[in-house]
């Protein structure tokens, strides 16, 4: 450890008041989008506060079941999810990612964790109890966990989710799970709540019912829902899976965009451009390319790989199978185990049932397993007639590309797509 | 192999030198495939070679050009991201080089190589594919998954050639590949000496040809090569003598090129060299024949994908101790995301057993000059101080 | 009506000036620190070579690097859209061109009727471009005549590093301070794989397809383009305006809303 690096969580705090108070006061603004930043900040400040409460903190990375987290009434930090929050609130990552090289860590490590083994070696974010990883979704997220326990000198835990979708690995996963809740409640002292985990694939199952229904209102043209808010899709999975917050989020958000619907009103004024959206935009130009999108009246409609759930729900009579289940569910899983025809066939029909006129793809420099698929994607989109831009970029490094190269990007692309 | 190792080579080493050079043209394959033989290619060391071959298929590793080169087509579909042995890989696909293979066999071994296979699956098309899932633990409840895994692979080969492989074929294979391991390790024995009879270079190109031939072959050319060691007064020493961890490598010249500078590679922690060989599979009969690979294959010298991490590390530094090592040379390939991960911890863990250690990121296929050389040189005169006191 | 298409590049600025689709004339000036003063030199320009007054009735189009600044434009279009519809006026069919300008180089993929499929650029830095080769031909103090002459004489590439410029130049004076030195063919050889290899990257990011063509400063560069063909391994076509294809597809493009206002 260097130097002391300032509280980013408070960072993080301060910044979603400040948007939670704009966002109130705008008549424009929709009631789930208030409902979304209040989430973010019970979320972070319960965070900030752990500590001083004598609370249990369990990171833990991403597309990681915290619902095992919740369940006992620890503390999660999701550590990608608090980088890009880094990222989009404060624009400035250089010092976390200085940081995180300092470590060791070479500078093909992808940004979001370089950032978090920063944040946690020069004090940025709090130092949890216990460090919980898995191999969701890349070698990056696998291999991430035994330098940060190095670091923050605490317990950790390993969780081997399997590559293919069967039942045996499923079962093989499940007691990965049964494990970790044993490693848990010795290291907090707290006992799993079997009931609670019920409940909570109970509500997950209405989350992602909800979220289905949402995605269908989508369909819709003019599409309802702002060109970036599917990111709130996402977020409230991560921070709040099964948690009763998000169904009252996507509650207010499906009567929001049913009325929209009805209305017959868009989500931009002049909507002349349906986008599939591949991977995420970079954090710190959240802001820009929303007011991009509605310049050119641009909106995308729907994230295979990030909101279009799997088939199927959860047994709530059988919580940690549940658990399992749904780590073969959540729209990324398309992305581990191996890409065959059916991931591309889904690709193809979200393209004829969203009405998409062009893809987004937006390459990560440090995410090796994705950009693997660019050529892939574009040829497959290709099949039904949809070209694709590809955005060299970087979700929290501010560093590797700017807005003009955003926009210049966008514009010829959507004169691309104008001139067909 | 600089010009002095090639002066004072064993002779039989000429044979494992040519097959290097004519890969995957070489006479042995050619001559298998003209008797009307199948030829699988395999990538990663968790494939269970020896199903593959009790089922009569050559397995041949797919391990792309040893030498740096142009990959602009798999830079297109991999994405100049990825690390450039997974990039080399599909190049030779691509190019045609592979189109005699008649299957592929993969592990869900890192984010390259998975790519490389989905990739592979959908753009080159070999008659038999198939990929197998690697837990990254070493429990029992991992082992389990993949014994099953395993096991599922032989069914799907039984299926796909419409044969059967029996205890008695997987035994003899096994049989054979251990004495390969067993000849491997009495060659890895010579370099713990004070002054080898061989360098690190030659044994390279023992290894690499290891994976590229017929065992049954491989093993008779490497038992007369360790009969002429055995006679040979030619000896090596150096300034110091290091140990070549990290990424797969398979350029000999890598290694030459540090040799020429007088540091003596005497061992080394590679995919394709002791993560490769290393371990034996245990045959006595105690467990059938296909759990004795499974039980072989997952706990065999681990690759970065592994957990705890902490396995591999103590068998380097082990390694490092058993081969009086001055010194460590890690080198990874760039975006070789697991190794990289693991480099700052294994920094520390030889730092401990008081083991230096010098840190290069290349691409795959580096011949070790320029700034490499460079590098090498300042190191072997920290460890010659530091010897000198 | 006469149809008016200017690229405000970071180097030049192109005019053509087109009524119907008859190519009445075209300019090349130095760009100016202004972008409106750069336009209207250039156009100015092109009309003197036209015989046309500058007061004509017309319609602008501008587009390039100074593209959006130009406040008399009528409308200003990506670079992309107007190679594409260049190229394709100049040959028909063409599907893929290269274009390489001063200081960045792009890969626009077009269909059948010359509209944009998809494209690969590089701008992040001299690697790849015109401003690379002229580095290179000043350094060595040849003409890209000479360039060319001299590389037919080539034996071998010498190796040069194919991805930063920097670098290149002083790979390059080692070369020609070896002993014994590289040859000079050789050298220019090399250099010119280096940017052949930049540009086939980029043809396989969008997809290899042919016929092809080539515009910008460099197309006029005989052995680059021969070393490029060769590398590619299919022929391209080399307009003979190569340097103002962009403002040319502007120019389409204008003529194509005169048209559509016509018909109101």
């Amino acid at each position: 450890m260097v130097e002391k690096g300032s509280n980013k969580i408070q960072s993080i705090i301060r910044a979603c008041r400040i948007i939670l108070r704009m966002v109130e006061v705008d008549p424009n603004a929709r009631e789930s989008q208030k409902k979304y930043y209040r989430m973010l900040l019970q979320y972070f400040t319960r965070l900030r506060d752990a500590q001083e409460n004598g609370q249990f903190i369990a990171a833990h990375t991403v597309f990681f079941p915290s619902e095992i987290i919740l369940a006992m009434d620890l503390v999660p930090m999701h550590t990608e999810t608090t980088t890009w929050m880094i990222s989009l609130f404060t624009g400035e990552c250089s010092d976390i990612l200085a940081a995180g090289v300092r470590e060791g860590m070479a500078t093909e490590i992808c940004a979001p964790h370089r950032g978090m083994t920063g944040a946690f070696a020069n004090g940025s974010i709090p130092k949890p109890d216990v460090m919980l990883w898995s191999n969701m979704v890349c070698d990056n997220t696998a291999k991430s966990g035994e330098l940060v326990m190095d670091i923050c000198d605490c317990p950790g835990y390993f969780l081997d989710r399997p590559f293919k979708n069967s039942d045996l690995e499923k079962a093989y996963f499940a007691d990965e799970v049964r494990d970790m809740i044993a490693f848990l409640e010795t290291q907090s002292g707290k006992k799993m709540d079997y009931n609670r985990l019920s409940e909570i694939a109970e509500t997950t199952n209405r989350q992602i019912n909800l979220t289905r229904e949402i995605n269908e209102l989508r369909k819709n043209v003019p599409s309802p829902f702002s060109p970036l808010g599917f990111l709130e899709l996402l977020t409230i999975d991560y921070l709040f899976p099964g948690q009763p917050e998000s169904v009252d989020y996507l509650e207010t958000l499906k009567k929001e965009l049913t009325q929209a619907v009805a209305e017959k009103k868009g989500a931009v004024p002049n909507e002349r451009f349906r986008l599939m959206t591949l991977f995420i935009p970079p954090m710190y130009l959240m802001a820009f390319l929303d007011r991009l999108s509605r310049e050119s009246g641009a909106v995308s409609v729907i994230e295979p790989f990030f909101t279009f759930w799997g088939e199927g729900n959860l047994d709530p009579s059988k919580p940690v199978e549940a658990v399992a289940e749904k780590s073969y569910m959540i729209p990324e899983a398309r992305m581990y185990g191996p890409l065959g025809n059916t991931a591309l066939e889904t690709m193809k029909q979200c393209v004829l049932d969203w009405k998409v006129d062009g893809a987004v793809f937006y390459a990560d420099v440090g995410c090796r397993h994705s950009c693997a698929t660019i050529k892939l994607f574009k040829d497959t989109l290709a099949d039904v007639d949809v070209p694709m831009l590809t955005i060299d970029c970087d979700v929290v490094d501010q560093t590797v590309t700017t807005e003009e190269e955003v926009t210049e990007k966008m514009e010829r692309f959507f004169e691309l797509l104008e001139d067909r | 192999m600089n010009n002095l190792q090639q002066q004072n080579a064993p002779s039989s080493l000429e044979v494992f030198h040519v097959v290097n050079q004519t890969f995957p043209e070489t006479a042995e394959i050619r001559e298998w495939r003209n008797k009307g033989n199948k030829v699988y290619g395999w990538l990663c060391t968790y494939v269970p070679e020896e199903i593959i071959h009790a089922a009569g298929i050559l397995p041949i590793r797919i391990t792309g050009y040893d030498r740096e080169t142009e990959l602009v087509d798999s830079d297109a579909y991999l994405y100049t991201n990825n690390c450039s042995f997974s990039r080399s890989c599909l190049q030779m696909g691509l190019a045609g080089e592979y189109k005699f293979l008649d299957g592929v066999v993969g592990g869900s071994t890192c984010d390259g190589a998975r790519r490389l296979f989905d990739l592979w699956r959908q753009y080159i098309g070999t008659p038999f594919y198939h990929v197998l899932t690697v837990p990254r633990k070493y429990t029992d409840s991992a082992l389990r998954l993949y014994l099953a895994e395993v096991e599922q692979f032989k069914a799907h080969l039984e299926e796909h050639l419409g044969v059967s492989i029996t205890d008695e074929a997987l035994t003899a294979s096994i049989e054979l590949y251990n004495q390969t391991r067993s000849l491997l390790k009495e060659l890895y024995n010579l370099r713990k000496l004070p002054q080898p009879s061989i360098t690190g270079a030659q044994v390279m190109e023992v290894t690499d040809a290891c994976f590229r031939m017929p065992k049954e072959r491989f093993n008779v050319h490497l038992s007369a090569l360790l009969e002429e060691l055995k006679e040979s007064t030619v000896t090596y020493s150096g300034r110091a003598r290091l140990m070549l961890s990290g990424s797969v490598l398979a350029n000999p010249d890598f290694i030459g090129a540090i040799e020429e500078q007088g540091g003596l590679v005497v061992a080394d922690e590679l995919c394709t060299s002791t993560r490769y060989w290393g371990d034996m599979v245990d045959n006595s009969g105690k467990e059938p024949p296909l759990a004795a690979l499974a039980r072989r294959y997952l706990n065999n010298y681990p690759c970065a994908r592994m957990f705890p991490s902490e396995e591999r590390f103590s068998r380097i530094v082990q390694t490092a101790k058993d081969h009086h090592v001055d010194g460590v040379i890690s080198e990874i390939i760039r975006y070789c995301v697991p190794y990289a991960h693991d480099l700052p911890l294994l920094t520390d863990r030889l730092k401990e057993a008081d083991i230096p250690v010098l840190s290069i990121d290349l691409e795959y296929g580096s011949s070790g000059s320029g700034q490499i050389a460079t590098r090498v040189q300042a190191f072997l005169e920290m460890i010659e101080a530091k010897k000198n006191g | 009506m006469l149809a008016v298409g200017v690229d405000i590049g970071n180097l030049t600025t192109k005019a053509v000036v087109m009524n119907g689709s008859k190519l009445l004339a075209s300019s090349v000036i130095q760009t100016l620190d202004e972008a409106d003063a750069s336009a209207l030199s250039a156009m100015n320009k092109a009309f003197e070579f036209a015989g046309e007054e500058p007061a004509v009735k017309k319609l602008v189009v501008t587009t390039g690097a100074g593209g959006k600044e130009v406040s008399f434009a009528d409308r200003s279009k990506a670079i992309t859209t107007c190679l594409a519809r260049g190229i394709s006026w100049c040959k028909p069919g063409i599907r893929l061109v290269i274009d390489i300008g001063a200081e960045s180089s792009t890969v626009v993929k077009m269909n059948g009727r010359g509209r944009v499929v998809d494209w690969a650029n590089h701008d992040k830095c001299a690697s790849g471009t015109g401003l690379f080769l002229q580095q290179m031909a000043r350094l060595m103090k040849l003409s890209f005549e000479e360039m060319s002459e001299l590389s037919r004489e080539a034996s071998q590439g010498a190796e040069i590093s194919g991805t930063c410029a920097v670098f290149a130049e002083s790979e390059v004076i080692s070369h020609v301070h070896r002993v014994p030195p590289t040859p000079m063919p050789d050298i220019i050889l090399g250099i010119y794989l280096s940017v052949s290899t930049r540009i086939k990257s980029m043809c396989k990011r969008v997809g290899m397809e042919n016929p092809l063509a080539i515009s910008g400063g460099v197309a006029l560069h005989e052995g680059f383009v021969q070393n490029l063909e060769k590398e590619i391994g299919e022929p391209i076509y080399v307009p003979e305006n190569p340097v103002c294809i962009a403002a040319i597809g502007a120019a389409i493009l204008a003529g194509e809303e005169i048209n559509k206002d016509a018909l109101k």
